[in-house]
């Protein structure tokens, strides 16, 4: 358990950062996860996050929030009804050590994609999403996710920020239009 | 901005949402006074924070992500926990009359027997209170006064900025959620208060703004001799800091400055006047402190309980360290966070553990 032995902390270069490891075998449960998540935890669905090279204590947080019924995932709706925190852990992971999706295939939109690389520097989502946005610990991994999940979560927060979501983050949000949202979710869907 | 803020990577600390079994709790590490003995009470509470204890015993804590408030039984030899009611947004609870209130940012509830009533059905009494919605900052801390009333915090909903009429004050309320006034004002965002067990005056504790660089400002300790007083958000910090964002002439002027600051970033939490036997005589009415730890600074700081003296006047204060441990300067690392102290009948202290969500015990035998 990473919290009872701070010293292995030291060897990442960012503590908490995801790291692939082909020796992590699923656990029988990801069978569930991967019919809709995709593949090694890639999606294939626009309004579906992957999975893959997420952090491993943001999964974890976010399978406990949306066992609890705090997060509210229409789709995800009693799937993990009574299943056990060991069990969360170890899909958590199994998913924080897949390699991270491929960035985005569409139709790159330039200046949109400027205005979110602005944009995402002055609002400093790299101080915690870190600056090449691959997230660590309890903040997600940005780069090369779905680009229409990212818009709707980024309106969640913004819009509802309900029980179990960060403060921080529906701070960060606060006065950010449609329009630039839509210029972050690009420019992150097509970062790597 | 500054420079260093837009190149940082400092950021609140992950929070811990699974069970951690007391196997896994590196208690060994935690150093404490002579005399003074620290043993794992219970775990199994993911994210605890403030406790309150029930008459018959039974100890009632909040989370604040989690959501979930808990209830914990001792049968005397061992305890076990159970959630009384979960998908709060960030509740905190305290006993009051054999009732068990509990505030969330957007909830206000009140279960009454519950203790006898495992299956009581809570009170909605949401409408009264007229809660504020922004999130920031806005979790709470509870407590009946010596006056009866609830005393309540509503934080500042951001960093640093104008909070608003609504924000960045205590309040108290009549228990039903009447008769609701500001007590305070430019508090941004205090989750631990006591009143002094003899001049019965209020003390809290307060978190200081983030991103001032890793030395500036203190988090604080105030006492509050009268209502009404203004303590500087967001214009003046710690014991006379101007602030660098927002800004207006003589900052500081009307301000109750606070009895001592309390290290930058060190996350200050629950305040506690011991006032029981078991501890030695210089311990009666002395303060405890749980300071969370810092995420906003390079070197970590906190993450210890500290006990502070002042003179007769409130002044004078000095902090001590009383439990450390909990982090490793070598590596910058951490492991456990204590967040609340909860005095016991016998005079032992508990404190819990918001990071691995245990409680710890803290008893005292002469040497």
């Amino acid at each position: 358990m990473v919290w009872a032995t701070p010293a292995a902390w030291a060897q990442t270069a960012f503590q908490g950062a995801a790291q692939v490891n082909a020796s992590i075998k699923a656990p029988e449960r990801a069978a569930q996860c991967v019919a809709c998540h995709g593949g090694a935890g890639v999606s294939q669905i626009p309004s579906i996050p992957s999975l893959a090279a997420q952090p491993k204590t943001f999964i974890e947080n976010q399978l406990v929030l949306i066992r609890e019924g705090l997060r509210d995932v229409p789709a995800m709706k009693g799937s993990l009804d009574g299943v056990p925190d060991a069990e969360l852990v170890a899909l958590a992971v199994y998913f924080s050590a897949q390699p991270a999706p491929p960035p985005a295939k569409g139709r790159v939109d330039k200046a949109s994609l400027e205005r979110g690389r602005e944009l995402a520097k002055s609002a400093l989502c790299g101080t915690c999403h870190l600056p090449q946005h691959q997230g660590r610990d309890q903040v997600p991994r940005l780069a090369s996710q779905q680009e229409q999940f990212l818009l709707d979560v980024m309106k969640e927060y913004r819009d509802k920020p309900g029980p179990g979501r960060d403060t921080v983050m529906a701070a960060a949000l606060y006065g950010i239009n449609d329009a630039q949202l839509k210029d972050l979710a690009h420019f992150f869907a097509h970062s790597r | 901005m500054p420079a260093e803020m837009a190149n940082s990577t400092l950021a609140p600390l992950a929070g811990k949402l699974t069970v951690t079994p007391a196997s896994e709790i590196p208690l060994n590490k935690l150093k404490l006074p002579p005399g003074f003995k620290i043993e794992i009470w219970s775990t199994g509470t993911p994210g605890v924070r403030a406790m309150s204890r029930g008459e018959s015993g039974k100890i009632y804590a909040g989370t604040r992500g989690l959501g979930r408030v808990y209830e914990i039984s001792d049968n005397g030899k061992e305890r076990s926990s159970r959630i009384l009611v979960d998908k709060l947004n960030q509740p905190a609870v305290t006993m009051h009359k054999g009732s068990l209130y509990v505030m969330a940012i957007d909830k206000v509830l009140r279960y009454d027997g519950i203790e006898a009533n495992p299956n009581a059905q809570p009170v909605d009494m949401t409408a009264a209170f007229k809660l504020p919605p922004l999130q920031h900052h806005n979790w709470k801390y509870l407590s009946f006064g010596p006056d009866g009333k609830l005393y309540v915090p509503f934080g500042a909903p951001c960093n640093i900025c104008e909070p608003g009429a609504e924000y960045a004050q205590i309040r108290r309320y009549n228990a039903d959620g009447s008769g609701m006034e500001v007590i305070a004002t430019g508090v941004r965002n205090t989750v631990g208060f006591d009143w002094h067990p003899v001049t019965k005056e209020l003390w809290f504790s307060d978190h200081g703004r983030d991103w001032m660089g890793d030395d500036t400002p203190d988090d604080e300790l105030n006492r509050m001799p009268k209502t009404g007083l203004n303590f500087g958000f967001p214009y003046c910090h710690a014991s006379g800091v101007a602030d660098r964002d927002i800004k207006k002439d003589k900052p500081c002027d009307g301000v109750t400055l606070p009895v001592t600051n309390m290290g930058p970033h060190a996350a200050v939490m629950g305040v506690t006047f011991y006032t029981g036997n078991m501890f030695p005589a210089e311990y009666k009415n002395t303060m405890f402190v749980a300071r969370k730890g810092s995420w906003n600074r390079t070197k970590k700081l906190g993450f210890d309980v500290v006990t502070v003296t002042t003179d007769a006047e409130g002044k004078s204060a000095k902090v001590s360290p009383f439990l450390t441990g909990f982090k490793d300067d070598a590596d910058n690392s951490f492991w456990g966070r204590p967040a609340y102290m909860l005095q016991m009948p016998d005079g032992s202290m508990l404190v819990s553990d918001e990071q691995l969500g245990a409680i710890y015990r803290i008893s005292y035998a002469k040497p």
